[in-house]
């Protein structure tokens, strides 16, 4: 026995243990490690701590990993970017920023996911430890320098994402969403690592920095493997960053999740998969530029303008910023388009930015939702401004910035990748970017003239909600309605304020018509002639809104974040560049 | 309001390409508030259009800016976004000059407004508050015409040459269907909107005539038209506080029960229509000397404008200031000392640059002739010269 | 042996295929689980044939990895549709069909 066993030992080369950098790996042990220390904490406490404490030690998790990140980023720029694990990651200032970037939505995410917590009644633990997992697994797609790494770190997201959709367990939608989610995402995994199998067929190594090195030395001779295998991880991205053609989950899936969910899924999975979209394009194959460029063009122009188009025409808010972040996803794949450190490093800072745009955003759709995230329609956002003036304000703030105007850091990222896509002399795709961006501003716009109250398309439903209030408030309804004729004017001025608008006037219209049965004809017209909502209706309407202290920092923060860079961009402008340059490129 | 005006100071301000985008684009936002949250009935779809359509402008001046600093870049090795660096550059010929320049002029002539592109400014003018449109009207307005003349002429000399034709005819149907649409308005705030818009067709007519004394007059007019629409608007919301009304139909007699509001608005009106004596007829004198040199169909065509401005303008005070005032309007009480002080400052420049406009076009003069000269010495144009500036100006000053 | 290993590369893709087709034709989730595994064992086929020839160990290695997130995927998928199912007679997608727009 014993010599056949050595025998068969001595035929196996002796397995060559890789030399594992921990330091390098920190942040996501941090990570990872104290996910599992809550999930194993929460099973041994018997009644349960209280979701602060939940709360606390996931946001000391993110500052923690955040910290870990930025000293590592110091070590970065002292010493330089180095491979870790046998050149299975990455250690540059490119992953190093999404650390940061993961860390910065992780603490968000607790914050955010507070209010929720205490309202549903949930106990916290599971759903902070999942969302601990699922950031662990986007920082591993970041720092990847292998395409296995990138597959494990895509996994460990998704299937804690997955499992972060079904958590409400109170709502049918969200069951429904996390299963659209898991079968769509299993599918895109499934295709996604066929293509690193192909890739690994006409290479030889599924390692980043080895298949760089052997297509800028060899002719492939297995050309059209590899651009199948290129082809096959594009899709499969595509689907994670959800743009167009692959975006037919991201409304139900963001409608049906938890909202704070909604927001961390839309900041850390866009991230994590363009992070490793860069970095599989821009290290690996930077050789097929010209293969893989004017696929990520079609993406790109496809993303804005579905994106865009059917933003508008939305009613639900939050598919409504699904749609928006698919025409993001389309502006940041503008940037990966442009094939330069200058458009890695405006992807990077996009990444950055629109996290915190989006975290604050989805941090206010959970306050206002209600219990099991009910309200969600443009409805209820109705007069926000009375309710909840501050927070009316923060979101304002956020989506004007999301909108693209200048001194909010929305702006900026917008105005990078411009700057990166122009200097390659895509200026059709400028244009077209900056076309879309028009019109998704107007659905920000329009959602910031509700909250205000003053109107908007499709007031028909406002008349109805505030129907019942009382005779004193129709009165004042009457005041303000406008004779037939001036009113089919406003509707026809409106329309020619851009085409989408037409559409949205014609579904305000038709609620208006739907609500006249119940509420009178007068009111209705008064929607449908887009009066502004008369000031007497405005403390009857909606139920009043909550505004939690964790809310209020976690807006607090992303407001800030939005302003301040945006008025003094250098810092982390210059971190951004700063990774890209560390990265390697030109 | 403060915020705004200093978005439009900076603007005014900058001579860097990136940064007068920033204000230019940070205007929208206050302006957007002020009409949004204190304009009148249908303020909300009034505020979404106006941002929407100059923001869709703004989009393709961005493209604009950047690419131009791009391209300099590439012929000079030299990324900045420096107009004096840039348009010493003088680069941008042929067709990619004339993209870029239509590109510029978009975001300039949305915010102008010029005819296409108008449509925002009735609903937005006749839906803000007095106090925001005259600052819109009067002054961001002005960033339009202000951006034609410094940044289009300065970067595309050669594509302003080629497509004045164009811009003049925009022009000219500004100035005509602005003065078509306010003779058919039953609405006071609405009729000043559009007659502005013909007024700013005679600013850009003045610019694409190319001489000297089309640009003179251009950019004299768009002081005057700032002080006197200003006026008119804030009459008219003055009328408004008094009756609760913008409408002709419901407002008559008033000369009665306030004489010297009416007789303020008759001074202001007058300077509209262009009566030698007040500022406004300087301006489209000159206007209209500058551009017969050049291109005299299209000054002909323009000067039948002014007749349209003398009916409308004179057709809605006939309706609201004479006959008999109703008992409503009989009741109205005329200025008080405040609204008077509001408004002096405003009257006293109106007759002052009217009379004696050499102070105002001796500073003028010499940045236009850099212009004109700049102009000339990237193109194979020649601007004609009819009179001096001199004697068109005692001409104006004069009558 | 005398088997080509390009023939395994076409059986992997043909198995693939069939799992993606029957992932989007099929209505019923459990049907569509046995789907997305057998792309994922399709995937494995791909891998073991080109780590043989190739003749590098990477590739095997790959298959084990694929192998521990595959279970790790059908765990929480069979547990998203227990939690969904629990109170409705049959596990067909089109009863799913709240959210749209």
């Amino acid at each position: 026995m014993t010599p056949l066993l050595s025998l068969l030992v001595a035929q196996v080369p002796a397995l060559r243990l890789p030399q594992v950098d921990y330091f390098a790996l920190l942040p996501e042990i941090v990570m990872a490690g104290m996910a599992f220390v809550t999930l194993g904490a929460r099973s041994l406490t018997r009644r349960g701590l209280p979701p602060a404490v939940w709360t606390l030690v996931t946001m000391a998790t993110g500052l923690a990993s955040g910290t870990l990140a930025v000293l590592l980023g110091r070590r970065v720029e002292t010493h330089g970017a180095f491979a870790a694990v046998d050149g299975a990651l990455a250690v540059d200032g490119f992953s190093v920023l999404f650390l940061v970037l993961v860390s910065a939505a992780v603490v968000l995410f607790a914050l955010a996911a507070h209010p929720w917590i205490e309202r549903e009644g949930e106990d916290g633990a599971e759903l902070l430890s999942l969302g601990m997992l699922s950031a662990s697994g986007a920082m591993f797609m970041a720092a990847a320098n292998d395409l296995l790494v990138i597959f494990l770190g895509l996994e460990i997201l998704s299937i804690a994402l997955y499992v972060l959709a079904a958590l409400n367990r109170r709502r049918a939608a969200s069951g429904e969403a996390a299963i659209k989610y898991f079968v769509l995402g299993a599918f895109s995994s499934a295709i996604f690592l066929y293509g690193i199998a192909l890739t690994y067929g006409a290479t030889g190594s599924t390692n980043l920095a080895r298949i760089g090195t052997y297509l800028a030395a060899n002719v492939s001779t297995h050309g059209g493997l590899l651009l199948a295998g290129l082809a096959l991880l594009l899709v499969g991205l595509g689907f994670k960053v959800a743009a167009v053609p692959f975006h037919t989950w991201t409304p139900d899936v963001y409608q049906g999740s938890p909202s704070p969910v909604t927001g961390f899924m839309a900041a850390v999975a866009k991230a994590g998969g363009f992070a490793a979209l860069v970095r599989i394009l821009f290290a690996a194959m930077p050789t097929l530029r010209l293969d893989w460029q004017p696929v990520l063009y079609a993406l790109a122009v496809l993303s804005l303008v579905v994106g865009a188009i059917l933003a508008v025409v939305q009613r639900d808010v939050k598919r409504m910023l699904a749609y928006s972040s698919i025409s993001h996803a389309g502006f940041i794949l503008v940037g990966v388009v442009a094939a330069s450190a200058a458009g890695a490093a405006s992807v990077g800072y996009y990444l950055l930015t629109y996290t915190f745009l989006i975290m604050g955003s989805f941090a206010v759709v959970t306050v206002v939702g209600g219990p099991a995230d009910a309200h969600q329609d443009l409805e209820d956002y109705r007069g926000l401004a009375r309710r909840q003036p501050l927070l009316a304000l923060g979101f304002a703030i956020l989506l004007v910035a999301q909108a693209g105007v200048p001194f909010t850091t929305g702006f900026l990222a917008k105005f990078y990748v411009l700057t990166a896509v122009i200097a390659q002399g895509g200026y059709v795709l400028a244009v077209i970017a900056m076309l879309a961006a028009v019109a998704v501003a107007f659905f920000y716009l329009r959602l910031v003239l509700v909250m205000y109250g003053w109107a908007g398309a499709g007031a028909g439903a406002g008349a109805g909600a505030v129907g019942p209030v009382g005779d004193a408030d129709a009165a004042g309804a009457g005041e303000v309605v406008l004779p037939a004729g001036t009113t089919s004017l406003a509707g026809v001025g409106a329309g020619g304020g851009g085409e989408p608008d037409l559409a949205v006037l014609g579904g305000g219209g038709g609620l208006a018509l739907a609500t006249a049965t119940s509420t009178g004809v007068e009111q209705a017209i008064s929607g449908e002639g887009l009066v502004a909502a008369p000031e007497g209706l405005a403390a009857g309407d909606g139920d009043p809104v909550p505004f939690p202290d964790a809310t209020k920092v976690v807006l607090a923060l992303c407001v800030a974040f939005t302003v301040v860079f945006g008025i003094w961009p250098a810092p982390v402008v210059d971190f951004a560049r700063h990774a890209t340059l560390l990265f390697g490129l030109r | 309001m403060l915020v705004l005006e200093s978005a439009c100071l900076g603007s005014f301000l900058s001579l860097d390409l990136l940064l007068f985008f920033l204000f230019f684009e940070v205007t929208l936002v206050p302006a957007y508030f002020v009409i949004g949250g204190w304009g009148y009935e249908r303020r909300g779809p009034a505020a979404l259009k106006f941002f929407l359509y100059t923001f869709l402008g703004s989009a393709f001046l961005l493209v604009g800016i950047v690419s131009v600093a791009f391209i300099h870049d590439r012929q000079t090795g030299q990324l900045t976004f420096n107009l004096l660096a840039l348009s010493a550059h003088g680069g941008f010929r042929g067709g990619v000059g004339i993209l870029l320049f239509l590109a510029f002029t978009a975001a300039f002539a949305v915010k102008a407004p010029v005819f296409p592109f108008h449509t925002w400014s009735p609903e937005a003018y006749s839906q803000s508050p007095t106090g925001g449109v005259m600052v819109i009207a009067g002054v961001m307005a002005k960033l339009g015409s202000y951006g034609i003349i410094r940044f289009d002429f300065d970067l595309f000399p050669q594509a302003t040459v080629r497509l004045a034709p164009l811009l003049l005819t925009l022009a000219v149907a500004s100035i005509l269907y602005g003065a078509v649409v306010a003779c058919r308005q039953r609405d006071l705030k609405r009729m000043v909107a559009y007659s502005s818009l013909s007024h700013l067709g005679f600013i850009v007519l003045g610019f694409f005539a190319l001489t000297q004394q089309g640009l003179d007059g251009a950019v004299l007019e768009m002081t005057n038209h700032g002080l006197y629409t200003a006026a008119l608007f804030l009459l008219i919301g003055m009328v408004y506080v008094r009756r609760k009304t913008f409408r002709t139909g419901e407002l008559n007699g008033l000369q009665r029960s306030m004489p010297i509001l009416a007789g303020v608005f008759t001074v202001a009106m007058l300077a509209a229509i262009g009566l030698p004596g007040l500022n406004g007829f300087v301006g489209e004198f000159l206007i209209l000397i500058g551009t017969f040199a050049t291109h005299r169909w299209w000054a002909v065509a323009a000067t039948t404008g002014v007749v349209f401005a003398a009916i409308y303008l004179l057709w809605a005070y006939q309706r609201a200031f004479h006959g008999q005032p109703s008992e409503e309007n009989a009741k109205a009480k005329d200025l008080s000392w405040r609204e008077g002080a509001v408004l002096a400052p405003l009257l006293i420049l109106i007759v002052a640059i009217g009379i004696y406009p050499r102070p105002l076009l001796d500073r003028i003069t010499p940045s236009v002739v850099a212009i004109v000269h700049h102009v000339e010495a990237s193109t194979s144009y020649v601007a004609p010269s009819v009179t001096t500036t001199g004697r068109v100006a005692a001409l104006g000053g004069k009558g | 042996m005398s088997i080509p290993g390009s023939w395994f590369l076409v059986v992997a893709a043909m198995l693939f295929t069939v799992g993606a087709i029957g992932l989007l034709v099929r209505r019923n989730v459990l049907v569509m689980f046995m789907c997305v595994e057998l792309m994922l064992n399709a995937v494995n086929l791909t891998f073991v044939t080109f780590a043989r020839m190739l003749h590098d160990v990477g590739g095997q290695a790959a298959v084990f990895f694929v192998l521990v997130v595959a279970a790790a995927e059908v765990v929480v998928g069979l547990g998203i549709i227990v939690a969904i199912f629990r109170r409705r007679a049959g596990a067909t997608a089109d009863d799913l069909h709240m959210l749209k727009g």
